[in-house]
């Protein structure tokens, strides 16, 4: 039997309190160090909902990030600043990186205070990053996704692999509908040559069409929103660590652990793959950070369910 | 061949000036509040600024009497505004409105508000949940429709917030709740955000447009921005249109902006009575010159609705309302001219590409009149004097 783990990975919700602060730096009444004292206790919070929560990996939730390209805009050479650009469908914006060069470059990895380094337990948690082909496609200008990886990505893992990241889940959100160059996708993923497991997570959407062909890329685990795919679209025997997109980042209503552990358990028996992780079907900044906390210990109490059957029925967990 | 006439106007929103967001929230007004009234109120012509001067020179502590008073002046600033700009059509700038989804289901029962969550970097915006059946008793924006009406000789056209859209926009506690959705197909998945749109259509936003509709409205504007944001669903946005529009004895058009608008195709076909789309387009425009398509890339799309047996009318997008840049009056013209050259100018009227209210009034008024002077050198050309 698959191996259970439960995490939170991507940008995690603000607080009110955050969301004042910011608001306030906007406006000229409040200063950077007073959004970064906020941040500072928002970590705390979110750090200790996941302990509460009993998740396997820790995340520091990308609180300091507007959106989940934007810090390598700055710390790469290639790359600025774009047009503002509607996030899916989820009523949300980014800022496109716009391309600047044919071959970006990262002039140093990202380090505190876009990773929390000193915050996280080493060897215990799990970064989030855009997947290579991901930028590439939401990019303002034209770029390859082999490009990206080769100069932005993979020294930004060779990073966190020395700095006690256990695990890199890229967001992959370019391959619903007609996007879908998995040929280069491939190429960017192979071109990391990634010392960390990578999960490749392709969030709010459905991933029926193309979870075939995700199965041949060369990544060690695929993330899957099951409140977009069918499950039955769900290629069995599946060969890889699943991550099952159970938590709605979307939407307010609140789980119930039974129910996901239920669901869980259906998955496992469809499972050939090594591990079965239990996550939010993409980054909770999308509910307001009371509902995403809520979300978070019932993650937890699922995977707890999901283990103690295991245990029971004598797998390792 | 009859005379070519364009008709101009706004879509919705503009900017609230400081005394009216301060007064209302319970900050203090400022002295340059209250000059920026006093100026304003003067270039537009409004008469009694000193009534509004007086009541903002308390600067705060306003009482319900006086808060409903500077409500009032920043609707008339809003309409002599449009006015001013001289477009054919105006309202009030939605002066006395919150936010359009806000706006829209605070007057609503069945919807709680869940919290605040980022639109991007540090701009957010509140959402709420659908937790019953939800359900508008009143028809809350008969005030506002009443002092419009009674403040301008222009034509008058009223934005709404489209079903659709505060479905999309809003967390579901009610419709999803009975059977999981985990891991369902997509048929199953879609039921119940159908049946919530098909409510909020029929319950939450026909009632507030029948009761204004027999108060005398003769024009409504569903807006609907998320109508293109998931392809798939764009039959539901003509459903929910429909469901609004039945039985409402007026010309009703929809507002969409920012998205792929070739998903609209062929679903509109099946919308009842849609007089007009409003889309926006210069966004996506060239600066340059030019009545070619090669020139237009931003309006590339309007063939398909040249090809489409829907025919009514496009109103079309000419000015950006995401920068401060101020288009020139011959690049107005030259998007008019090019869209009349595709589709005849019969199917075309001229409007914003949504609302103005990121700008500022400076801004919008010169973005604005020269929307309507472009308008007018695209009549010239078309009518040969």
């Amino acid at each position: 039997m698959p191996k259970i783990r439960a995490y939170a990975p991507g940008i995690y919700a603000r607080s009110e309190e955050l969301v004042q602060a910011t608001r306030d730096l906007d406006r000229g009444r409040a200063t950077e160090e007073a959004v970064a004292a906020q941040q500072d206790a928002d970590l705390r919070a979110f750090l200790y909902a996941q302990r509460e929560a009993g998740l396997d990996y820790f995340s520091d939730g990308l609180l300091n990030w507007q959106d989940i390209f934007r810090p390598f805009d700055t710390a790469a050479e290639g790359l600025r600043t774009g047009p503002l650009t509607r996030f899916l469908n989820t009523n949300t914006f980014y800022r496109a990186p716009a391309v600047e060069m044919e071959r970006p470059r990262l002039v140093e990895p990202l380090a505190e205070p876009f990773f929390r380094i000193g915050d996280l337990p080493r060897s215990r948690w799990v970064a989030t990053l855009p997947s290579p082909h991901t930028l590439a496609e939401w990019a303002a200008g034209e770029i390859e996704p082999r490009a990206v990886a080769e100069g932005i990505l993979r020294p930004q893992i060779r990073w966190l692999a020395v700095n006690g990241c256990a695990y890199v889940v890229l967001q992959e959100t370019a391959l619903f509908g007609k996007r879908s160059d998995l040929h280069g996708l491939f190429e960017a993923l192979e071109a990391l040559a990634s010392p960390l497991p990578l999960a490749l997570q392709l969030p709010f959407g459905d991933a029926g069409d193309v979870l075939g062909e995700l199965l041949e890329l060369p990544v060690d685990a695929i993330g899957v929103d099951f409140y977009a795919t069918d499950v039955m679209a769900l290629p069995r025997p599946f060969p890889k660590t699943l991550l099952a997109g159970v938590v709605d980042a979307r939407n307010s209503l609140l789980e119930e652990p039974e129910e996901l552990a239920e669901f869980a358990h259906s998955l496992i028996a469809e499972m050939e793959g090594p591990e079965l992780h239990l996550v939010p079907n993409g980054d909770l900044q999308f509910v307001p950070e009371k509902i995403a906390r809520e979300k978070v210990l019932r993650l937890g109490a699922a995977a707890r369910i999901l283990k103690d059957q295991n245990l029971e029925e004598g797998a390792v967990t | 061949m009859n005379e070519v006439r364009f008709v101009t106007r706004e879509i919705g929103s503009l900017a609230k000036p400081g005394w009216r967001v301060k007064s209302i929230v319970g900050r203090s007004v400022e002295d340059s509040d209250v000059e920026d009234a006093r100026v304003w109120g003067k270039r537009l012509g409004v008469a009694n600024v000193e009534e509004l001067v007086e009541v903002l020179r308390k600067g705060t502590g306003f009482s319900e009497e006086e808060k409903a008073k500077i409500q009032d002046y920043s609707a008339l600033y809003g309409i002599r505004l449009l006015k001013s700009a001289g477009l054919d059509v105006v309202y009030d700038g939605e002066q006395r409105r919150s936010e359009m989804y806000d706006h829209a289901v605070r007057h609503a029962k069945g919807f709680e508000p869940r919290g605040t969550v980022r639109s991007w970097d540090n701009k957010y915006y509140t959402k709420a949940a659908v937790t019953e059946k939800p359900l508008v008793k009143t028809v809350y924006d008969l005030e506002e429709y009443e002092f419009v009406r009674s403040h301008t000789d222009r034509q008058v056209k009223i934005p709404f917030t489209g079903a659709y859209t505060i479905m999309d926009w809003s967390y579901d506690e009610y419709y999803a709740r009975n059977g999981s959705l985990l891991g369902a197909p997509a048929q199953q998945r879609t039921e119940p955000r159908r049946r919530f749109g098909v409510d909020a259509a029929r319950d939450v936003v026909r009632p507030n447009v029948l009761g204004l509709v027999e108060a005398g409205a003769d024009w409504v504007q569903i807006d609907e921005p998320a109508a293109t944001t998931r392809p798939e669903e764009v039959p539901l946005v003509v459903e929910t249109f429909n469901a609004t529009r039945e039985g409402i004895d007026a010309r009703a058009s929809i507002h969409i902006c920012f998205s792929d608008y070739t998903s609209l195709f062929p679903h509109i076909e099946e919308l009842d009575n849609c007089y007009e789309l409003q889309l926006e387009f210069s966004n996506r425009d060239s600066l340059e010159l030019g009545t070619q398509a090669e020139d237009r890339p931003g309006y590339d799309v309007l063939p398909r609705f040249r090809e489409s047996a829907w025919d009514g009318k496009i109103g079309l997008g000419v000015i950006d309302i995401h920068t401060d840049y101020i288009e020139s009056p011959e690049l107005v013209r030259d998007r008019i001219l090019y869209a009349s050259e595709v589709l005849g100018p019969e199917r075309i009227e001229v409007n914003t590409d949504c609302g103005l209210r990121t700008r500022t009034w400076e801004v919008s008024l010169e973005k604005m009149k020269n929307m309507v002077e472009g308008t007018r050198l695209a009549e010239v050309a078309l009518n040969g004097s």
